[in-house]
């Protein structure tokens, strides 16, 4: 039986009714068509489907859509704050070539945004456990780890 | 160095903004109105043949659209080595046998994926078990049962090559060692699932969005194997999520999703679990290398015999090309004056491995590089020594295979052996800590033309308007490596525009030129690339024309086009903006479009590559020697990639390698029980994290390839090889342990030490 | 992904989730944070015909400390919040790393330290430490309450003793005397995030005379978390001298039973096991001198 919900996803209110047995992963992807939050491997392993709920990053493949009723989710289409202008994240993550086939990138940037509202000036140590439920087979992570820092101290100065 | 405005800088990818915002767009990202997914069944026995398909009840379910097995499809075998018909042994769907667990015995099509799910269960197969054979040694014995009827034996592939008298070879060395490598299966593990959707459009042509790095080679088979056209089929490739040689065939999802379109009427979607791509996904060749090699007192080469079986699992897939270069690479970056080799392709019943990131390169490099520390041991000398004294040089012919032309091999080993203060560290390392070198050589692309393509290899068109922007097209596909990037950055470059001028689309076989072989063998930057410099110099051509004519001079000058401004070499003050003078070409033609074609297709190359990439790396490790836990502390690496085109994008590529090097070396394998693949996710298939890597260093010897375009060569692949050798030997420099069976494990280190004390 | 489908239920209240379990009958599965449950749905190794969902009972969150009482760490207490939770950092460093070298950030989010055990995978991280304190759960139904000795609490791989109706609703930790002290110690394939293939949880108490108690308890190598007693009766009363540590472990080795599996080959892990379980010695025996 289809429950009737109210999600709110980066700031605007969606009503839809959801199946009980069907994840935020697919709500965001298949009713909602909002696409840049990817399934990588649905057990929480790879980290390409990583979202923010009540500002923590959780992975949405292991999330019912029924179990965020009424917190804020924040999907990486809600990062940039305008059509032209990027996120300090999204900005470092282009400059330092920390995106190569993209597929991991947008969880990435979730966690690194989840890393970035709890530790403003993490080490580079503390980089790598922030990512530590991520996996990405292109970049060998270096230039992500790169791009988060950059991002840290961009974001303190602003 | 050459001097460069836009090649060699740090632009950041055409498709970087698209990708942070979570706006570039995925196969699995795409749902069409009144789309039907799908969903494959697979065999859950490694051998057996099909008695009975019933399919009744999956049909009888409301919302399946289709249904279908081996009998309702054309008996039409497929593969990629096209010249060669008999190496073609797959079928979209199961005819008669399966062959793994995981062979695609049937598929179901409906309106939503819990129904496709609910159908596949409702197919009631009936087999009969028939052996199963799951090593080399099994199905190559005496009267073992043959997993093709066509090939008894099981032995699909023969590939030998010889050169010098290798008998009189070992006859002249003073020291010759043979050992037996055992290499493993990993995976490729790209992010994204694999996914294809079809449509069929109302004039009855197929369009097949997929995660592929082979448009074209898709679509060719796709065509073959429906019985259809190949203008009928439009293969469009997406963004790709990560490939590394996993997405190079025609496969049976893009197959089934392409037959069940044109049956319903209505676009179909197929994505593969991560379960899925790890039960039956393709693997790297597992190997079993015997080498054997001849050195003289001073450590010079004389003669190497190498005898490699491939574990090939069911099918051929890109098998033949594995057998093939890995008895190639065998013979690379050494002189070895005699040489022979033999490979064997031989099937098993597991699932197919197949190409991945560098291609035979890795396993024949592994056997190569450890012997070759090996012999340096066992002759005293160090193994940087014993690698410079025998090393290829530029000019150097391998008899039959390949003229290396530029070569920076020497200097990448005597750079990262100074970055590494080998010398001093080789000695004064504190217990548990090793460092080890291992190096590599790869291809820029093949030459062999298995696909039997009546193309060229690859193909670029260039469009030029008068707002002073170009239009490039080509059918070259970006899978992650940066190659739309890279192709941007050298028409900028050529044509003295900016990268914003440029604008490009790419990979659909229905728009883009004909032909490109795809994304493989490292071969896009420097065969596409030529592609595009020569449509890029075709234009510059009529600009040139055009000027001249419009400056009347009476000197006729060296042209150029520099700073969005077509002029004189050398004079800027009589420049015209590119935009204008593509204009007056117009004009001077009635309108016509200024549009110039360019084409690639290596010539007089030999059999393998036009131009070999060279390398060298040096891992330091620590090992806990109650463990047996390795951590890698540090990489350097020296590599020749010719022009770097884009730094940040070769560094990428090299952090890349060295996380499937580590993996490969240390972490990564399939767990298998009799043909089952027990490890199917990312929590038992340990690929590093971010916490694994180790710091890293490089440094970009500077050459310049004749063949290349703009003088680069590859950077992606062949630094998939020197990782292992290189952890391998610091590991046995630390503990003892020398690692002949990939991948080291804490447990056979400690095993090692155990026995050794 | 596709998971199989069931009913869903989020009650608010403790007594409303009983009444519910008790409705639903066996097919009824409880939800807290999803990270095992969700795997082995969409896996097709659990079909359950109800989820009751746990995450919207307030009472069930609080974490509390209490120097006399202990700690209660609450059922749907997130391990994110356990591993950085100011009271279970300075009393309980060993529980807190524990939390903390769960998985990875994301689960940390999500999972809880009551699911972890309620899972009852034979390498769950959170077990061993808990286990080597003393801790109980504490355990309610509609028919009543009981607290049960966590060593009596895991059955068999993914088997508690939780019967038909019941809800683990806290574990409760003994308050950390003086001169106790506490080490997690594990190891697996992969570098730094991975499942254990080992793991350890030791307390010891040091008096003078030396080690006057100890409990050490290994996972991943038999079929529940298992106490270490050949160990134990090793250390037991004596001076934690490296002789009678390193003795300790290979007792501990030679009882524990590991199997071979995807993650590593038991004669490894038995291995894994002496040098843990000195390790884990080693550094339990440094923290409490400090106390």
């Amino acid at each position: 039986m289809k429950h009737p919900i109210e999600l709110k996803i980066n700031g605007d209110i969606y009503s839809l009714a959801v199946d009980p047995w069907r994840t935020l992963n697919e709500v965001l992807r298949e009713d909602l068509h909002l696409t840049g939050t990817k399934l990588g491997c649905g057990s929480g392993d790879c980290g390409a489907c990583t979202v923010l709920v009540d500002g923590r990053s959780v992975s949405s493949c292991l999330t019912l859509a029924l179990e965020v009723q009424g917190k804020e989710i924040q999907t990486v289409e809600g990062l940039a704050p305008s059509g032209d202008t990027l996120h300090p994240i999204q900005e470092a993550f282009v400059e330092k070539g920390a995106i190569q086939c993209g597929f991991c990138t947008s969880g990435m940037e979730m966690s690194a945004a989840y890393l970035l509202s709890q530790n403003s000036s993490p080490t580079e140590q503390e980089i790598r456990e922030g990512l530590s439920g991520h996996l990405c087979r292109c970049t060998g992570y270096i230039q992500i780890v790169d791009a988060i820092s950059d991002a840290a101290q961009k974001m303190k100065q602003s | 160095m050459e001097q460069f405005s836009i090649v060699g800088k740090d632009v950041p990818r055409n498709d970087a903004v698209a990708k942070a915002r979570g706006a570039a767009v995925y196969t699995d990202d795409m749902t069409l109105p009144g789309m039907l997914f799908g969903k494959i069944l697979r065999s859950p026995v490694p051998h057996a043949r099909i008695i009975n398909i019933d399919t009744s009840k999956a049909k009888a379910l409301p919302g399946v659209k289709s249904v279908i097995t081996g009998k309702d499809i054309p008996k039409v075998k497929y593969g990629n080595w096209r010249l060669f018909a008999d190496t073609q042994d797959e079928y979209a769907l199961a005819m008669d046998k399966v062959r793994f667990i995981g062979d695609e015995v049937a598929a179901v099509a409906a309106v939503d994926k819990e129904t496709a799910q609910e159908a596949v269960e409702l197919i009631d197969v009936e087999y009969e078990e028939l052996e199963g054979l799951y090593d080399v040694d099994a199905t190559t014995k005496e009267g073992a049962p043959a997993i093709h009827d066509y090939c008894p034996g099981n032995v699909s592939v023969n590939r030998k090559i010889e050169y010098g008298d290798v008998e009189k070879g070992f006859g002249e060395s003073d020291y010759i060692r043979e050992d037996t490598f055992e290499v493993h299966a990993v995976s490729h593990a790209y992010l994204e699932p694999c996914s294809a959707l079809a449509q069929l459009d109302l004039d009855g042509r197929i369009t097949l969005w997929t995660s592929t790095q082979v448009p074209y080679i898709v679509q060719c088979l796709l065509a073959s194997t429906l019985g259809m056209r190949e203008n009928d089929v439009r293969v469009v490739k997406p963004f790709v999520g990560g490939g590394f040689g996993g997405k190079m065939e025609l496969r049976t999802w893009e197959f089934c999703a392409a037959f069940m379109s044109k049956q319903t009427g209505r676009p179909v979607k197929f994505t593969l679990s991560r379960e899925e791509e790890f039960l039956t996904g393709r693997r790297r060749h597992p190997m079993t290398l015997h080498s054997k090699v001849g050195f003289k007192k001073d450590g010079t080469l004389v003669a190497k015999d190498l005898r490699i079986v491939l574990d090939g699992g069911a099918y051929n897939a890109m098998g033949p090309t594995a057998t093939f270069l890995c008895g190639n690479f065998g013979a690379m970056l050494y002189r070895y004056p005699n040489y022979r080799f033999h490979g064997q392709h031989a099937y098993t019943n597991k699932p197919p491995a197949s190409a991945m990131r560098g291609f035979g390169a890795p396993q024949s490099l592994y056997a190569s590089e450890i012997q070759m520390n090996m012999a340096a041991e066992a002759l005293g000398i160090d193994p940087v020594e014993m690698r410079l004294k025998n090393a290829q040089v530029s000019g150097d012919k391998i008899p039959d295979v390949a003229t290396i032309s530029s070569c920076g091999f020497k200097e990448s080993i005597e750079a990262v052996a100074r970055m590494s203060d080998w010398k001093r560290r080789r000695k004064e390392l504190k217990p548990g800590q090793g460092i080890g070198i291992g190096c590599y050589s790869f291809i820029s692309g093949g030459v062999f033309n298995w696909f039997n393509t009546q193309y060229p290899f690859s193909a670029a068109e260039v469009r030029a308007f008068s707002d002073g922007t170009v239009h490039l097209l080509s059918m070259a596909s970006d899978i992650g490596q940066g190659c739309d990037t890279a192709m941007k950055q050298m028409l900028a470059e050529e044509l003295g525009l900016q990268m914003k001028d440029i604008r490009i689309t790419t990979a659909d076989t229905a728009t883009t030129p004909q032909a490109d072989l795809g994304a493989w063998g490292s071969r896009v930057t420097l065969m596409v690339g030529n592609a595009v410099l020569d449509a890029a110099r075709k234009i510059k051509e009529q600009l040139f024309g055009a000027l001249s004519a419009r400056l009347n001079a009476n000197v006729v000058y060296e042209m150029e086009c520099k700073n969005g401004m077509v002029q004189p070499k050398g004079r800027p003050k009589k420049a015209i903006p590119f935009g204008d003078v593509v204009a007056m070409v117009q004009k001077s033609k009635r309108g016509e479009p200024l549009i110039a074609h360019g084409y690639y297709t290596p010539r007089d190359k030999g059999l393998v590559t036009p131009a070999f990439g060279f390398g060298a790396q040096i891992a330091l490790v620590e090992v806990d020697r109650e463990t047996g836990k390795v951590e890698v502390e540090q990489m350097w690496t020296a590599h020749d990639c010719g022009t770097v085109i884009n730094p940040k994008g070769v560094e990428g590529q090299l952090a890349g390698s060295i996380q499937m090097g580590l993996g490969y070396a240390l972490s990564e394998q399939f767990v298998m029980q009799d043909g089952k693949t027990l490890n199917t996710n990312f929590l038992d298939y340990k690929m590093p994290t971010a916490m694994d890597m180790p710091p890293s260093a490089v440094e970009h010897i500077d050459t310049y390839e004749p063949e290349g375009p703009l003088g680069a060569k590859e950077c992606g692949e062949g630094l998939a090889s020197p990782t292992a050798p290189a952890i391998s030997d610091a590991v046995y420099h630390a503990t003892g342990y020398r690692c002949k069976d990939l991948p080291i494990t804490p447990e056979k280190i400690l095993n090692s030490m155990e026995e050794g004390a | 992904m596709t998971l199989p489908k069931f009913e869903y239920f989020a009650p608010e209240s403790l007594d409303e989730a009983q009444q519910l379990l008790l409705d639903q009958g066996v097919g009824a599965h409880l939800l807290a944070g999803g990270t095992d449950l969700l795997v082995k749905m969409n896996h097709g190794l659990l079909k359950p015909a109800s989820v009751i969902a746990l995450k919207h009972i307030k009472e069930l969150e609080a974490i509390t400390y209490d120097p006399k009482e202990g700690l209660k760490i609450g059922a749907t207490a997130l391990l994110a919040d356990v591993a950085a939770h100011a009271d279970i950092r300075k009393h309980y460093p060993a529980i807190a790393a524990g939390a903390h070298e769960t998985a990875n950030v994301q689960i940390r989010n999500m999972g809880t330290v009551a699911g972890n055990l309620c899972n009852a995978a034979p390498s769950a991280d959170n077990a061993p430490t808990l286990l080597a304190m003393d801790a109980e759960v504490e355990i309610k139904s509609a028919t009543g309450e009981r607290r049960l000795p966590l060593d009596q609490f895991f059955k068999g791989p993914g088997q508690n003793a939780l019967a038909s109706g019941e809800i683990l609703t806290a574990i409760h930790v003994p308050a950390p005397g003086s001169g106790e002290g506490v080490s997690y110690q594990h190891i697996s394939a992969r570098g730094k995030v991975d499942i254990s293939a080992v793991c350890v949880g030791v307390m010891v108490h040091m008096a003078e005379n030396g080690c006057d108690d100890v409990r050490i308890f290994l996972g991943a190598v038999a079929p529940v978390p298992m106490r270490a007693a050949k160990a134990e009766a090793l250390v037991r009363g004596k001076q934690l001298t490296e002789e009678t540590i390193e003795a300790a472990g290979i007792a501990a080795m030679e009882e524990s039973q590991p199997i071979t599996d995807v993650r590593s080959s038991a004669d490894y892990r038995k291995k894994m096991v002496a040098v843990l379980t000195r390790r884990a010695l080693a550094e339990a025996r440094d923290r409490a001198l400090k106390r």
